[in-house]
């Protein structure tokens, strides 16, 4: 008998509202956290807006650590697990120290030092170079930082696995529970915005320059933005020893790659649906059974079209059935964080049968014609939900989450 | 434009795309397209545009990006922007 | 610990590193006490002058991977593929094979590479937004060697990156194995790769933790700039001769100032032992098991760091059902590093110190520098070739010991050493902060 293993605290970060409640209210309610870029100058780059967290205070958040020596993905993923600590009613003292782990997903680490170390170099400026590249900015050290924050002795890793990270995170997670290296982990993912990753969509084409559009027949593109999501994932049956709210409960989940294209799907979503059935056959379910899909849902042409393709070609007919909708239309694409927010909104929808909207969606494009949930939230009872997450170099991440049942 | 101006727009992007696929310039063909001749993928197809767009120094309208599939096309993309800019 | 049914099995390795692209070279080359390290020279800058590295030099990708274009890999992606490349053809997974099954891939990676994100920047900040590569941009992030890879190879299992500092590459391996446990996967490349650059050496040396750094900065992990007194062309440090300790790292060594950087890639074929029977296979050696830790003070503190690393070696025998008296040999994370050779000596203590005999250890960084991402595999390549003919590398330029250095728990030494038939092995990996990694590996009998 495997040991169950369910959601029991889920903290955010998002240019929509820092917390579970402020978040999912904004959500629901359909907000944009899209912006006028000004953590850079947008000059000289085709597009401006960005889905930045404005108003973020780190000294909110951070106790142990100093601030000023974080980079912002540390300082996100902080808030976020601290959020979910106290979301989960658990001190940071809770268990032994060496049960406590942390795994999160990104996809740059904390580029701000690469582009530090840049504007001295090109000025031919090294000796006013420390050790930052080395130090500060390789993605490991957000994984620590937070377990340093909150002196988590146990399981501390990166999934690093730009797009999907958060289900990456999210999945061993709830592996190292299961296998018994942890009694709790806090998974998720955390990416800050950047001018080198701003930079890089813009070149691919792939930005969207006002709004995020997913699945609608005139969409741009995609829209970067930052943020990070934790989960507090605890066995079942210490969660209810302890009387703890559980809003989900981790059915299983699937990985696979396409080996097809570093930046584009494969064209028939071979992939894609390898890892949403891997998911279905773990949590022995069938596939229609879903009861909402969290779409990856970029707001690319091809994205949106590809996605829709292997939702049918696992949901069959079933799929016109089951509502999808993408959160990126509110928050842009977080990067690593994404998947976990995605993640955090499941556990919620299964929680508050509730379902958020794709917002932007004004024109059905023949191509995409599921049940996108289009621009109201929907209320409607919510049994499994689908976390569907896709990565450059083809990594493809499918989670599922469910009502915890009483068998 | 004359023609000696041509054909030195088309031996720099050939140089390009030999960066860019390792094939020796002189083994590009005139009419080849990116996709089905040189065997790039979109990725690769886009570093050309970008990297000749570096080269001469222009950017090329967004919307003609998907225009450019073979190695003529980008020679006409460079000759009438190079006009533009001598008017 | 959960019960676990399904024996992990390596079938396969490929390295490419400083000292050699066969796992037969690489052994000969550490028991012969050669070093990868030398004075770069494919780059250089102002300040840094001519630093050491244990470089992968003339490294020909296309010997590995054949004509096909290679532009769009960066050379981590190029490692890392030829790397895929030898494991795939050691562990007899051919193209038509990779066709009909998924094979998947984890890999350990600090950087993966952060020179070409620098650069994709620098081209931006230099010649304009408009101007950057996406061709680069796809190798800015950090799981694009394992997607490059990927596609190179068919590669369409699982598809991980895993990034804790330099216990990355063995995390990796650790990771995969859990995956063929619970039954998610059959067959998994797993292992680690970095590549050495300007930006990597520079970090560090700003760190204060590259041998032969200005001693007041050493071991200071978030330091203060240092100044580096540089190198001569010839290689010489001070006017002393490259060969002189001081510029050479030498793990457990009471002089030993500092590690120096290293690159490479090394792959692990790791499949289910039944599904490696049945199509013929054969296993070098089983991965028994594994363990890791935590150290919240990031080295800082002595007691937590040995506390972490001591979690991580008992985790990993437990998982393995090993007895301390049962590891015949130990492959050690020691890079050189004045407080991490340290603080893993004083853990092997806790762990070992109770064996009649002390454990016959080795560090073989002494030789192929820290690799980062890329050491836990070279480790793990390494210990396989010491599992095949007994015979355990020495370090490197060891001569004096610490006062308080466990003899009683470690036996190291300059020379290789033969043992006899070493079966169980434990294998260490501990990053700059605090992350911890042990990976016991058990040789394979003729039978399955």
């Amino acid at each position: 008998m495997r040991r169950r293993i369910v959601i029991t605290g889920i903290g955010v970060v998002t240019s929509i509202g820092a917390g579970r409640e402020v978040f999912w209210r904004n959500l629901l309610a359909g907000s944009s956290g899209i912006s006028e870029i000004e953590s850079f100058s947008t000059a000289g780059y085709r597009t401006r807006r960005g889905g930045e967290v404005k108003e973020f205070q780190a000294e909110d958040y951070v106790e142990r650590l100093n601030p000023a020596g974080l980079g912002r993905a540390s300082q996100f993923a902080i808030a976020a697990a601290r959020l979910a600590l106290e979301d989960a009613s658990l001190s940071a003292g809770a268990l032994a120290f060496e049960q406590a782990g942390v795994v999160v997903g990104t996809t740059s680490g904390e580029p701000q030092f690469v582009e530090r170390f840049n504007d001295h170099y090109v000025k031919r400026e090294l000796m006013r170079i420390g050790p930052e590249l080395a130090m500060l900015y390789p993605c490991h050290v957000i994984a620590a930082n937070v377990a340093s924050e909150l002196k988590f002795g146990g399981v501390n890793l990166m999934t690093p696995s730009a797009c999907a990270a958060g289900n990456y995170a999210i999945a061993h997670a709830f592996d190292a529970l299961r296998g018994g290296r942890a009694e709790l982990m806090l998974a998720g993912g955390s990416d800050a915005f950047s001018r080198i990753t701003f930079t890089g969509f813009s070149q691919l084409g792939a930005v969207a320059p006002e709004r995020c559009q997913p699945f609608d027949r005139n969409r741009r593109g995609m829209i970067p933005g930052e943020g990070a999501g934790m989960l507090a994932l605890e066995p079942l049956d210490r969660a209810l020893a302890r009387g703890a709210r559980i809003y989900a409960e981790i059915a299983g989940y699937g990985l696979s790659c396409d080996a097809h294209h570093m930046t584009a799907a494969h064209a028939e979503g071979e992939g894609a649906a390898r890892a949403m059935r891997q998911a279905l056959a773990e949590s022995d379910l069938l596939p229609e059974e879903v009861s909402y899909i969290s779409a990856h849902g970029t707001g690319t042409p091809t994205n949106d079209r590809l996605e829709t393709v292997a939702v049918k070609r696992v949901f069959d007919g079933a799929a016109y059935q089951i509502p999808i909708s993408s959160i990126k239309s509110m928050l842009g694409h977080t990067m690593g964080a994404a998947s976990a927010i995605e993640a955090a909104v499941c556990a919620l929808a299964v929680f508050h049968d509730w379902i958020p909207p794709t917002i932007n969606l004004e024109t059905p494009d023949p191509e995409c014609d599921l049940d996108y949930v289009p621009n109201q939230a929907r209320r409607r009872r919510v049994e499994v939900a689908m976390n569907n997450a896709y990565a450059f170099g083809g990594a493809n991440a499918s989670l599922i989450l469910r009502k915890r049942t009483w068998n | 434009m004359q023609p000696t101006q041509v054909d030195e727009i088309r031996s720099r992007i050939k140089r390009v795309i030999s960066k860019i696929t390792n094939i020796p310039a002189q083994e590009i063909a005139d009419g080849a397209s990116y996709i089905e001749d040189l065997g790039l993928d979109s990725l690769s197809a886009l570093e050309v545009v970008i990297d000749v767009e570096f080269e001469f120094q222009f950017k090329v309208p967004e919307s003609e990006v998907p225009e450019v599939r073979t190695v003529e096309d980008t020679v006409r993309l460079v000759e009438r922007h190079l006009s533009f800019a001598t008017v | 610990m959960e019960l676990k049914s399904r024996k992990v099995v390596i079938t396969g390795a490929g390295v490419v590193s400083s000292l050699g692209d066969s796992p037969g070279a690489l052994h000969s080359a550490l028991c012969a006490g050669r070093s990868g390290a030398r004075p770069i020279e494919s780059f250089s800058a102002e300040g840094v002058g001519c630093p050491m590295g244990a470089a992968v030099e003339d490294f020909v990708p296309q010997s590995y991977l054949g004509d096909r274009n290679l532009r769009p890999l960066n050379r981590i992606a190029q490692l890392t593929a030829a790397a895929a490349q030898l494991a795939l053809e050691s562990s007899g997974w051919s193209d038509a094979m990779r066709r009909e099954r998924e094979v998947g891939l984890a890999l350990g990676a600090m950087f993966c590479s952060v020179k070409t994100i620098a650069e994709f920047d620098r081209r931006a900040l230099t010649a304009g937004p408009a101007y950057a590569s996406p061709m680069d941009f796809a190798n800015t992030v950090i799981s694009a060697a394992a997607g490059q890879a990927a596609i190179w190879h068919n590669l369409r299992g699982v598809n991980s990156t895993i990034a804790t500092g330099a216990a990355s590459g063995l995390q990796a391996i650790a990771y995969a194995a859990d995956l063929i446990r619970s039954g998610r996967a059959t067959a998994l490349l797993a292992g680690g790769a970095e590549e050495i650059c300007f930006e990597s050496v520079f970090g560090f040396y700003r760190a204060g933790l590259l041998c032969g750094s200005d001693p007041s900065s050493r071991g200071r992990a978030n330091g203060h700039a240092t100044f580096y007194s540089g190198y001569d062309k010839e290689g010489r440090h001070n006017g002393a001769d490259h060969r002189d300790a001081g510029h050479f790292p030498i793990p457990f060594d009471a002089r030993r100032n500092g590690f120096v950087l290293g690159e490479g890639a090394a792959l692990l074929m790791l499949e289910d032992a039944r599904t490696a029977a049945a199509r013929g296979a054969r296993a070098l050696a089983e991965v028994r098991g594994h363990g890791g830790g935590f150290d919240c003070s990031r080295g800082w503190d002595t007691g937590h760091a040995v506390a972490a690393i001591t979690r991580a070696m008992r985790q990993a025998m437990d998982d393995a059902r090993l007895l301390p008296d049962e590891i015949d040999c130990l492959s050690a994370s020691a890079n050189g590093g004045v407080a991490g050779d340290r603080h893993e000596a004083l853990a092997i203590e806790a762990v070992f110190g109770q064996r009649e005999e002390p454990l016959p250890s080795t560090a073989i960084k002494s030789m192929l520098g820290e690799m980062l991402g890329a050491s836990g595999g070279l480790q793990a390549v390494a210990m396989l070739e010491t599992m095949r003919d007994g015979r355990l590398p020495g370090i490197r330029g060891l001569e004096q010991f610490d006062k308080d250095f466990p003899r009683h728990a470690i036996s190291v030494c300059r020379q290789w050493r033969q043992l006899q038939r070493p079966r169980h092995a434990l294998l260490n990996a501990v990053g700059f902060d605090g992350h911890c990694c042990s990976l016991a590996l058990t040789a394979r009998a003729e039978e399955f």
